[in-house]
């Protein structure tokens, strides 16, 4: 069977009548929605909203190529309260893109047929538990 | 898959034209799932050994200039970081396809951003190869 990034509606059902069928808009219709529906949309724009970061990450690196007085300009801003804030909510966007990516590939190599939903509470709790944890170090709570 | 759909439970029927709309518009997800698998689970892995070694293992979190020169200048940690590199480039250019793919374009469009994508792609890893070669000296 080939591997649906969403969630099927069966042998022979048009994929078109699932919600996020309609194009990126469909995202935001909340018909008939299930658990696997926001599981992909929370996929989807934690994806983005990475992508965003991945390329606004490379592009600070480029102080690098301007030498350690560069660099130390942008340690100074990187270390401080709002950019930290910012480092929380990036780090539980990771993770829970992660986790639920970890989801997601077993559900599409058929290898979770059933207990989907356990699953999912199991991988979002240890998400949820990692970003505390992280939550904690980066705003230097804990050491 | 039959030429008329019935509308179902309200929702206003959409003809599917397999001659016209791309393969992801047809149902077909195709090789981009599997490469978006692939390259999701090296990136899991890498990213976890990125957060500790740049951030967690480190004091203030960050390292300095002459650290981060240091740092890239073991071969090992310059061929992770760009194996990183790659497979994060991968798998994020591979994340906007397939955004872009479920607006259902034509196949020639289709072709068109796997192209574009890909050389972004390529252009993105060689930006990290500059970048690590100035950093370390090499150019």
């Amino acid at each position: 069977m080939t591997p649906q990034t969403g969630r099927s509606a069966g042998p022979g059902v048009p994929r078109g009548d699932l919600p996020h069928r309609a194009g990126a808009t469909g995202w935001f219709d909340t018909r008939h929605r299930h658990l696997g529906d926001w599981a992909f949309v929370v996929n989807r724009l934690s994806g983005l909203g990475l992508v965003a970061y991945l390329y606004l990450h490379l592009v600070i690196l480029s102080q690098l190529a301007r030498g350690p007085e560069a660099w130390g300009g942008f340690l100074a801003i990187a270390t401080s309260p709002p950019v930290l804030l910012f480092d929380v909510l990036l780090l539980a966007g990771l993770l829970a893109h992660a986790f639920n990516g970890i989801r997601v590939t077993l559900l599409g190599l058929g290898l979770v047929a059933s207990r989907q939903k356990a699953l999912w509470v199991a991988l979002m709790g240890m998400a949820v538990l990692i970003a505390l944890a992280g939550a904690s170090r980066i705003l230097g709570v804990t050491s | 898959m039959s030429a008329g759909v019935t509308a179902k439970r309200g929702q206003v029927a959409r003809e599917p034209d397999a001659a016209t709309r791309g393969a992801r518009a047809r149902g077909d997800v195709g090789w981009g799932w599997a490469a978006q698998a692939a390259t999701g689970a090296v990136v899991l892995v890498l990213v976890a050994v990125h957060m500790v070694a740049q951030h967690f293992i480190l004091p203030e979190g960050l390292r300095d200039y002459a650290q981060v020169e240091a740092w890239l200048r073991q071969p090992i940690v310059a061929a992770v970081e760009t194996v990183f590199l790659a497979s994060v480039t991968a798998h994020a250019l591979l994340g906007v396809r397939a955004v872009l793919l479920d607006l259902g374009p034509s196949p020639r469009v289709e072709r068109a951003l796997t192209a574009g994508l890909g050389v972004i792609g390529v252009a993105t890893v060689l930006y990290g190869l500059w970048l690590t070669a100035v950093v370390t000296g090499l150019a």
